[in-house]
């Protein structure tokens, strides 16, 4: 091995992270260059040297600090709009179950009385005296003279389920 | 009850249990504040980018999988914050340390703990960001060439040439520190 690929792996070397093969290269070739076992003893030196430096501990309140950000971060994104996807993670996985149950049951509810209200529901006459007066109906009766093939007869025709060809 | 793992508590944040994720600032904030420390030099921009660093983490909960230890994970988001921050600060132009005011011989005079530490820093403070990184992951947080690798998004060579590099200049610039070791 060149030096310059045995200084690379030094790092790595000290460690004991080189595979065994390159480990046992690396070895051999330091046994026999006294500048490649130098640099190996540099880095030692510096390794402890480093080790006992000492940095300043964590400032005091840094968690306490960080999660008031993160609450308030927490409540800007929840008040920004309303995500379906996020608000189904706040529920707790074994309530999905029980969620998804009442969502179920609530758009069945929904379903039935929008079903009994809607116009299909409802009594066939009704919508028939409709049809068969538009201008009670739909307070048309100034439309009453329109004459035949007019904008005005031709839109009562429209309403009243005729094919505009006049009274 | 058993104490749950880091992956265990990022799941629990990941479905918004934000008191897991208060636990996982209180496990893991000492290592995030010393590598933004040793990395920036400044107490003050340390905490932003360490804090910062954890709000990351909260905001892609929702989409977390646990493919790597949560160290690494940690580590690559606070690696990104660093680089992107030195980025945009004025680089510095000094290329060499100011030595010690005193010249006693070191027989007599060792030099104080605190000088030692600021001429660390400071030697810190004058390599390329990816070397300083690589460093400060390697000798002072004791990962392997392979966990910086994940943490610096790199490979593992890229590594070995970031740590040989920075060696080689911490040396020329800290040998009458470690010559009065």
């Amino acid at each position: 091995m060149r030096c310059e690929d045995v200084t690379t792996r030094l790092d790595s070397y000290a460690s004991g992270e080189l595979q065994p093969t390159l480990a046992a290269k690396v070895a051999a070739h330091l046994d026999s260059c006294e500048s490649c076992r130098q640099s190996l003893g540099r880095l030692k030196q510096l390794a402890a040297v480093l080790g006992q430096a000492s940095a300043p501990p964590v400032p005091d309140g840094f968690a306490a600090r960080l999660m008031a950000k993160a609450r308030s971060r927490r409540v800007a994104v929840t008040s920004a709009g309303w995500n379906p996807l996020r608000w189904w993670r706040l529920v707790p996985a074994p309530m999905h179950a029980a969620a998804a149950a009442v969502l179920v049951i609530g758009l069945a509810v929904g379903l039935l009385m929008g079903w009994k209200t809607s116009p299909a529901s409802q009594a066939p006459p009704a919508q028939a005296a409709v049809q068969a007066d538009p201008l009670d109906a739909y307070n048309l009766d100034y439309l009453g003279d329109a004459p035949s093939g007019s904008l005005a007869d031709s839109y009562l025709a429209l309403v009243s389920g005729r094919n505009g060809e006049g009274q | 009850m058993q104490t749950p793992s880091n992956e265990e508590l990022m799941l629990s944040v990941r479905d918004g249990d934000l008191d897991a994720f208060e636990q996982i600032v209180l496990r893991h904030q000492a290592e995030a504040w010393r590598v933004a420390y040793r990395f920036t030099g400044d107490a003050a921009e340390a905490e932003d980018l360490a804090q910062e660093t954890f709000l990351r983490i909260l905001h892609a909960a929702p989409r977390y999988k646990p493919t790597a230890t949560f160290r690494t994970y940690l580590f690559r988001i606070l690696n990104r914050l660093c680089i992107d921050h030195v980025r945009r600060k004025r680089p510095t132009v000094a290329d060499s340390l100011p030595q010690p005011a005193d010249d006693a011989p070191s027989a007599i005079q060792r030099v104080s703990d605190r000088e030692r530490d600021a001429a660390i820093q400071a030697a810190l403070d004058l390599l390329p960001p990816g070397q300083r990184m690589a460093m400060v992951l390697r000798y002072f947080e004791g990962l392997s060439g392979a966990e910086i690798a994940k943490a610096m998004d790199t490979s593992a060579k890229a590594v070995e040439g970031l740590l040989a590099r920075a060696r080689e200049r911490l040396e020329s610039l800290l040998a009458w520190l470690i010559e009065d070791s």
